[in-house]
């Protein structure tokens, strides 16, 4: 009951006219965004952030229209799975699959079709499920002590790689680079000056907006450049749409276990998206059996993976608000909106900013519903801009988070910083470290020294506290298996992948 | 297969853990005497698992992902570059020049017309920059279209 009560406060944040606008409008350049091949959800949303602060938006209405983004990126993520045969993002690898194969014969406009009802379900499912679980969770959370968070974000930092990632130790390299940097500036509790080297700029510390925009969009750019993939690739043209009803029911059955399933994944640290769109790809075709003609061009091939991705994207939204503690790229971009606006994310979250959460909360809903709208009848526009070349199309974008950057603080000494993360995080995609920990270092930095510090102070210097308590414990077992997995099951899961993969190339 | 790139990337970060480490031992004691937990305690772990992952990476180093060749860098080195210069140029020649500049060039580099590719760069900054001072009301730099 109280759940209806808070999400009937959310309804009400949503439906303001204002808020329904962003909504509208993130949604729309999330589906762009997600289209478009080397524009990642997480780049997509890095790149609005400084807009949003710009624009001076309510802390409500610019996270409502950052997770209309996030939203938006997944279903996107799929148009040129379709008809390009690339994935627009990582999760809608799958989708390749059968997406591709099904456009090739003809029936792009009906796998397009099929996948946005497919997204729709599984957003619709894992939102459901984010309502009935995040206020469960958050008031499990507020059990959490000093020592527990610290555990915690170890956890987040172990799982972070995936099951999938290749090196673990490369993720916590990334981490720990990600946390020294963090620890650049006055030191909060003692007025400290830590590695400042007497530069005025630095004495605040290394804004992450900055590093998040360069990281991402500048190494893109770069990478684009290597690549010469500056004139795109061609592209299947649409036929008209020729969608029965029985054909839209004969799916439904694969999107609710897919949503289901891509939920789950979302949820569970270190799972994320892109495994939640390939165990609900392989479990469908166990499922269907000899029937199905996967990998051919079966729309419950195309349903499948994208009601899982959708899924996992919501799911993923739960450790975020509850505990914030990031699970994926994207989300972590978000919790730097957070934290930004000067919100404490976490279980508290839910009683102190109500308001904020169940609106995003009931904008995803309202989101969801606008996103099938938009991307049943307007997919003529977004394949239209998918067909410009990124060589028109990347400067831009680098443009874009220049003037984001810039209007900030109009400071050309943060253009410059931005170009150095830029360059950095070039080198480290060379050398496969990924940027997802070093980014969530930045992030969660100051308060996972915060809590040592609680957690020490309370202990008087005993280190032991860090795992006396049961609940301590499980989070430091559950982050070591976390690292250890990756070296014995990814492998294995990881051959997989790229053999399913292989067969459509 | 060459295992260079982790080898000097892991010495490099090495060396950084090293004198991170020792930037934290020469931090001052803060005010009211040293705590359990001081401003150092974090860095010093920090600069521990830097260097242990470090040391893993110049044993175990994976294999190389291929360099670009010279032609690709020299376009590398001339899109960080423009980027320098779009940063360094864009008060004093305004937002509008210094976009169609940067953006013209990179575009061109990447393989469209030089025409086609400065004409991008001047819409796409002449655009943003209404959208801006006149939409937002945040004025970007006009720099030498202004009028005294």
């Amino acid at each position: 009951m109280e759940t209806l009560h808070y999400l009937s406060i959310g309804f009400g944040v949503a439906l303001q006219p204002e808020n329904l606008m962003f909504a509208l409008m993130g949604c729309f350049i999330g589906t762009l965004i997600g289209a478009l091949p080397g524009l990642g959800p997480a780049n997509g949303v890095a790149i609005l952030i400084p807009l949003a602060f710009t624009l001076g938006l309510k802390p409500e209405t610019a996270l409502i229209m950052l997770t209309a983004v996030y939203a938006g990126a997944m279903y996107g993520g799929r148009i040129s799975s379709i008809l390009l045969n690339i994935p627009g993002d990582e999760p809608a690898m799958m989708t390749c699959l059968d997406g591709y194969p099904m456009a090739r014969k003809g029936k792009a406009a009906e796998a397009l079709a099929i996948s946005a009802i497919a997204s729709f379900m599984g957003s619709l499912i894992a939102t459901i499920g984010l309502i009935l679980l995040a206020p469960l969770l958050a008031r499990f959370a507020l059990t959490f002590g000093p020592a527990e968070y610290f555990a915690l974000f170890v956890l987040a930092f172990a799982t972070l790689g995936g099951i999938t990632g290749k090196n673990p130790m490369k993720t916590l390299m990334a981490a720990a680079i990600g946390l020294i940097i963090a620890t650049v500036g006055i030191d909060l509790s003692t007025g400290t000056q830590r590695y400042t080297f007497n530069v005025l700029e630095l004495y605040e510390g290394v804004d992450f907006i900055i590093a998040i925009v360069g990281l991402f969009a500048v190494s893109e750019l770069l990478f684009f450049i290597e690549e010469k993939a500056g004139a795109g690739r061609e592209m299947i043209k649409v036929n008209p749409l020729k969608l029965k009803w029985r054909e839209i029911v004969a799916i439904l059955p694969t999107t609710i276990r897919g949503g289901l399933v891509g939920f789950i994944a979302g949820v569970l640290p270190g799972a994320g998206a892109s495994l939640g769109s390939f165990i609900t790809y392989t479990l469908e075709k166990k499922i269907v059996g000899k029937k199905g003609y996967f990998g051919e061009g079966d729309p419950r091939g195309v349903a499948a993976p994208e009601s899982g991705n959708n899924g996992a994207s919501s799911g993923a939204l739960v450790p975020m608000l509850t505990l914030g503690v990031p699970g994926s790229g994207t989300t972590a971009v978000l919790l730097a909106m957070l934290v930004s606006l000067n919100i404490t994310p976490g279980p508290l979250m839910f009683t102190q900013n109500a308001e904020l959460v169940w609106g995003v909360i009931a904008a995803l809903l309202v989101g969801n519903f606008m996103l099938l709208l938009l991307n049943i009848p307007l997919v003529g526009v977004f394949v239209k801009i998918l067909s410009v070349p990124p060589m028109y199309l990347l400067p831009i974008v680098t443009m874009v988070a220049f003037v984001g950057i810039y209007s900030i603080s109009h400071s050309t000494f943060d253009l410059y910083f931005m170009i150095a993360f830029g360059v950095g995080g070039y080198i480290l995609r060379k050398l496969e470290i990924p940027l997802v920990p070093v980014i969530l270092g930045l992030l969660l930095g100051p308060e996972m020294e915060k809590n040592l510090r609680h957690a020490m102070q309370i202990s008087d210097g005993d280190w032991s506290v860090l795992w006396s308590s049961g609940l301590s414990i499980g989070l430091w077992a559950v982050a070591i298996i976390g690292l250890l997995l990756p070296v014995i099951v990814g492998p294995i899961l990881r051959r997989r992948m790229q053999a399913a993969k292989s067969k459509v190339d | 297969m060459s295992k260079f790139n982790d080898r000097v990337f892991g010495l490099v970060m090495l060396v950084i853990a090293v004198a991170y480490y020792y930037g934290a031992t020469q931090f001052p004691v803060p005010f009211g005497g040293s705590e359990a937990v001081g401003p150092e305690t974090f860095p010093k772990l920090l600069a521990v698992i830097l260097a242990v992952c470090s040391l893993y990476m110049i044993v175990k180093p994976d294999a190389d992902n291929p360099w670009p060749v010279a032609t690709t860098f020299l376009e590398l080195g001339i899109a960080v570059v423009v980027l320098i210069a779009y940063a360094l140029l864009l008060e004093p020649l305004g937002f509008i020049i210094s976009t169609m500049l940067a953006v013209g060039t990179l575009c061109w580099r990447m393989g469209a017309k030089p025409v086609k590719a400065y004409l991008t760069g001047l819409i796409s900054g002449a655009v943003v920059f209404v959208l801006f001072t006149y939409g937002l009301e945040l004025p970007l730099p006009l720099g030498l279209l202004e009028i005294n």
